[in-house]
């Protein structure tokens, strides 16, 4: 989708500025932030950054004086969409140029074109052939890298360059610690852990999370006696060579139920939308030392308690086995995360990227509680809801896990 | 010199079916079923018929571009010769030749040429071929006026001559090379007083006459044989039809077509011949024109109804190994 | 274990006919002034000794020379044409083009022309422009022909050996400067096969492919290429035609840039046919034009700096491939 150019309002009074010149020609690849056209007011003159990666189509040609907000060009994302918009703008002269701080409204004369300089056709990225195909191996916009070449053509040093940087970007930056004097045994590595595989993905992952996202967590207890006494019910009512069913399903099955009635809680952030999923895909972290996995119960709102916690154990053992399918892992809406076994109570988990919402589970512990004006000994259970307050406001997020902690304390809620 | 009543007829046999082969060329190429053009040798079978008799098998002949007589009276298939010239698969050479390129390496036809004198680097290439092996085959390279003011004939005969190899060189002038008559093109009229120059015997022959070609040529391979080394023989003919079929022959009078034709006509020649020695009954001629154009026939169909080669072979046959 | 004894190219041919004519007793040489001094360059020494009769001088009669040569391989025979210079081919180009080539295609089939014609070729000597050409992109071009191009002794003795067993006629075109160079040669049967090209020197950034008198240039240019820490490999083709893409493709795929070197000069030379297959085989795989590093074209003319400045130079291939290399 092109990503729209428009005048800035750079101070309270402003209402108008004229395109100077622009920066970058038809066509040509620019980045985020990178200076596109510099724009002059009564009191400055003012670079406007790209709003983001992809060809660049000016439709105002310099000199002309626009208003605050008005349209001054696009970023295409891709050569396709770059000829549909010129197919519907057309294209201006960007070698002309208004000389800057001319305020009396006459226009200067043109400026001709460089004599013999070669009229670019607009949209064609010159790469060589191996840097595309590069590109296309990894998924990377051809027109989101600067050119190294002749004529600003991409060459596969520029792509390999642009790679490793990401690389970097997503794995946290790399960064290398001061090195202890040679010889010397006051810090040195018992064990190295190259950062790849199931690592590397973590790595991004978290970082991605945390730094694309306003995340905060919200915390509460439910009682778990209502729970607990269900879990009894259904697992005397089995069949003895059947695996009892685990808090895990009961919970899992409150979140995806409860997500029905709270669907801002389902949602992801794609591209410029945010996009609420007619699925409800409940991932449930596991940890069996092998790394954090978080394979998905598909369309959990529909399940049984019993048949989520069939899956659960099933998916468990195929852990174990490592015979888990790489799709498994893929696509969820939302993301279960219980630390009760190692006695924990309150914590604030990280969003499981690109998903826009975490419910952490603590354990469940007997404790002092005021009940009718009494204090009494009851099970409770510690809930904490991190979100990503970017697509999901407080308020929708409390009411989120009050639903939650209402459906694990009156199960009936739940049908 | 004589010879047996078989070989008399022998010969006379073979120029009919090349009169008969030729003439029947001549109406299948108006008609269209032969691409490409033709040339025919009409007029000129008694020099083909009467060399190639005293040939073996194992001898080698290099042709021209007017090669069907040659190849009929070394002995070639007469159904794979017309297959080829209709471009089929079952032709002499798959159809990849044609006319002027026809061969059949198994009867030491080293081929037809389309490029004029072609044939003699070739042919005495074979000669040496002969010497270096140390058998008594001989090459016999044919040739026009036209082929005879070509650079690689002087060094062809230069060099047979110094190596004595066991080649005979005729050439075949039937007055014409092309549109060009021979009087105005050759330093000499009579062409065999070239071998002079190389050292070789040269004789100028009727070569209307048979039994004349015939007696020529017997005596040049027996020589070449010997080992005694190459010779030029001149068959003075004539070519009746143009120099392709369709040629519209403004540089040459009917008249003079026309008494080559009705009165120097080796075949008729030999036919008076034959009768007077009572070699040949009216009945018997007739049988063995019969018998002709009903091979003839024979081969017509056959190519008529082979099949083209597929597209594929286009790229077949053009190395022994990739 | 074979070992392997310095040998002159010249005397890895003569070495390569010696064992050819003993095994094939069809074998024969022929061309000008071959016996006198055993060839010009010494090439055929000790054959008239060895072989009576197997060696022919002829007189100066090239169409006469190449058509025995047609004519002896159409019946039996497996001749070895010495044409001398490769300039006087063109004496004989209706001998080679359209009968040696064709032959067997127009036949159908029915016959064989194992030929090999010998064509010293090259300039650098100072003989000016009609003994110092480089052909062989003549030959490519025509259909029935294969081409050989040898550059160190061992390649004279494998193709030549190989090119004369080959039922098929060979031109085989040898730099006349290359007679003396002198190289390891193996002993016994030692076969090169047609179409197949040697990496000479392996390398990761840049394909140099060359043959001939340019496989010694690219050699030099990749020396000097280290110190500026391109590593670049070396790829003698040693036939040109069948030609072996599987190992440039291999090659270019690995490195992403190609310079063809040769000292024929650029327009229609065979630098052009090789990097049009390179464009259309690896594509994707280019991240620079390939490049050609050839004689300019004009005749070679006679004057030594004249003539040095027509020809490529070592300095031209490290140019090349510093602008390959966007360096």
């Amino acid at each position: 989708m092109a990503l729209q150019i428009r005048i800035p309002k750079l101070g309270l009074t402003m209402l108008d500025a004229v395109l100077v010149r622009w920066m970058v020609e038809t066509g040509q690849p620019v980045i985020l932030e990178q200076s596109l056209c510099v724009i002059e007011t009564d009191k400055v003159t003012y670079e406007v950054p790209s709003p983001g990666d992809g060809l660049l189509l000016p439709v105002i040609a310099p000199g002309r004086r626009m208003a605050v907000g008005a349209l001054i060009g696009y970023v295409a994302e891709d050569d396709t969409e770059l000829a549909a918009l010129i197919k519907q703008h057309g294209t201006v002269d960007t070698t002309r140029e208004k000389p800057v701080a001319q305020s009396d409204g006459v226009s200067p004369p043109e400026r001709k074109a460089e004599a013999g300089a070669p009229r670019k056709p607009a949209g064609r990225i010159k790469a060589s052939p191996a840097a595309r195909r590069w590109c296309k191996e990894h998924g990377v916009a051809l027109g989101t890298i600067p050119g190294s070449g002749p004529e600003g053509r991409v060459i596969l040093s520029d792509v390999k360059k642009v790679m490793e940087e990401k690389a970097t970007e997503t794995t946290g930056s790399i960064y290398e610690m001061e090195k202890a004097p040679e010889g010397s045994d006051v810090l040195a590595a018992a064990e190295e852990i190259p950062i790849q595989g199931i690592r590397k993905r973590i790595f991004q992952n978290m970082h991605l999370s945390l730094t694309r996202q306003a995340q905060l967590t919200l915390h509460t207890e439910a009682s778990a006696h209502a729970m607990t006494a269900l879990r009894r019910l259904l697992n005397d009512r089995m069949k003895t060579d059947a695996v009892p069913v685990s808090y895990n399903a009961v919970i899992v099955k409150a979140a995806a139920r409860a997500l029905r009635d709270h669907p801002r809680l389902n949602a992801s952030v794609d591209g410029r939308k945010i996009k609420l999923w007619k699925q409800i895909h409940i991932g449930v972290a596991m940890d069996f030392g092998q790394g954090l996995l978080v394979p998905k119960i598909r369309h959990a709102d529909r399940k049984s308690i019993r048949g989520i916690s069939a899956e659960i154990q099933d998916v468990a053992r195929r852990i174990a086995e490592k015979k888990l399918l790489p799709d498994e892992l893929l696509h969820g809406t939302f993301t279960v995360t219980n630390l009760g076994a190692w006695e924990t109570d309150h914590f604030t988990p990280i969003v499981n990227f690109p998903e826009s919402a975490i419910l952490g589970v603590g354990r469940i512990v007997e404790k002092p509680w005021v009940r009718d004006h009494a204090v009494v000994a009851e099970e409770r259970m510690a809930l904490s809801l991190t979100f990503d307050h970017r697509v999901i406001d407080g308020a929708a997020a409390a009411a989120f896990l009050k639903t939650v902690k209402d459906m694990i304390e009156e199960p009936g809620l739940m049908l | 010199m004589a010879l047996a009543k078989q070989e008399y007829l022998a010969l006379y046999r073979t120029m009919v079916t090349i009169r008969q082969f030729e003439t029947l060329a001549g109406e299948l190429f108006s008609a269209g079923k032969i691409p490409g053009f033709i040339h025919l040798s009409i007029g000129q079978e008694a020099s083909a018929a009467g060399v190639c008799a005293c040939l073996r098998k194992d001898d080698y002949i290099t042709t021209t571009h007017r090669g069907h007589g040659h190849m009929i009276a070394k002995g070639a298939d007469l159904k794979r010769m017309a297959a080829e010239l209709f471009g089929k698969k079952t032709g002499y050479c798959r159809g990849k030749g044609g006319s002027m390129h026809i061969a059949d390496f198994s009867l030491g036809i080293l081929g037809a040429n389309g490029v004029v004198a072609g044939g003699l680097p070739i042919g005495v290439g074979a000669g040496v071929s002969i010497k270096m092996r140390k058998t008594d085959q001989v090459a016999v390279c044919f040739f026009g006026d036209g082929a005879a003011n070509r650079g690689p004939v002087h060094e062809a005969m230069n060099l047979a001559s110094i190596w004595k190899l066991p080649v005979i060189f005729v050439i075949e002038n039937n007055r014409y090379a092309s549109t060009t008559p021979q009087q105005y093109a050759c330093s000499v009229n009579d062409l065999c007083l070239r071998a002079a120059g190389y050292g070789m015997p040269g004789t100028a022959v009727d070569g209307n006459s048979v039994l004349d070609v015939y007696a020529a040529a017997a005596e040049a391979v027996q020589r070449a044989r010997n080992g005694e080394g190459p010779a030029l023989i001149e068959n003075k003919t004539y070519r009746i039809r143009g120099h392709f079929e369709g040629d519209p022959q403004k540089y040459r009078e009917k008249f003079e077509v026309d008494a080559w034709e009705k009165e120097k006509d080796p075949i008729e020649r030999f036919d008076a011949f034959l009768k007077k020695k009572k070699f040949l009954t009216k009945k018997h001629r007739e049988e063995i024109w019969n018998q002709v154009n009903e091979k003839l026939k024979e081969a017509v169909a056959f190519a008529e109804e082979s099949p083209f080669p597929e597209p594929e072979e286009a790229i077949e046959d053009l190395t022994a190994n990739p | 274990m074979t070992s392997d004894r310095m040998l002159s190219c010249s005397a890895a041919l003569a070495e390569a006919l010696h064992e050819e004519m003993t095994r094939d007793e069809t074998v024969f040489v022929l061309g000008e002034d071959l016996t006198a001094h055993a060839g010009i360059f010494g090439q055929f020494k000790g054959i008239p000794e060895a072989f009576p009769g197997r060696i022919l001088d002829t007189p100066i009669s090239e169409s006469a020379i190449a058509g025995v040569g047609v004519g002896s391989a159409l019946t039996g025979m497996r001749p070895f044409v010495d044409l001398h210079f490769s300039d006087f081919v063109t004496c004989c180009m209706d001998e080679i083009a359209n009968q040696a080539a064709k032959i067997r295609y127009m036949s159908g089939g029915q016959v064989n022309v194992p030929l090999v014609i010998w064509c010293p070729d090259g300039a650098g000597l100072r003989a000016a422009a009609q003994h110092s050409q480089s052909l062989e992109a003549w030959f490519v071009h025509i259909p029935g022909l294969k081409v050989v191009v040898p550059s160190e002794p061992a390649d004279v003795k494998g193709l030549v050996k190989s090119a004369i067993r080959d039922d098929d006629p060979v031109m085989v075109f040898q730099h006349k400067k290359l007679f003396a160079k002198e190289g390891p040669v193996p002993e016994g049967e030692h076969l090169i096969p047609l179409g197949k090209a040697a990496v000479k020197r392996p390398g990761k950034d840049v394909t140099l492919i060359c043959y001939g008198m340019a496989y010694y240039l690219c050699e030099e240019a990749a020396r000097c290429l280290e110190e500026k820490k391109i590593d670049a490999e070396v790829i003698d083709l040693r036939t040109l035609k069948p030609l072996d893409m599987a190992t440039i493709s291999e090659s270019v795929q690995k490195t992403n840039r190609a310079v063809i070197v040769h000292e024929a000069c650029r327009t229609g030379g065979f630098g052009a046919e090789l990097a049009s297959r390179i464009m259309e085989d690896v594509f994707d795989y280019l991240d620079a034009p390939v490049k050609r590093v050839a004689a300019k074209d004009v005749p070679v003319p006679f004057s030594p700096p004249l003539e040095d400045a027509v020809l490529p130079g070592v300095a031209d291939v490290i140019d090349a491939v510093l602008e390959a290399a966007y360096r």
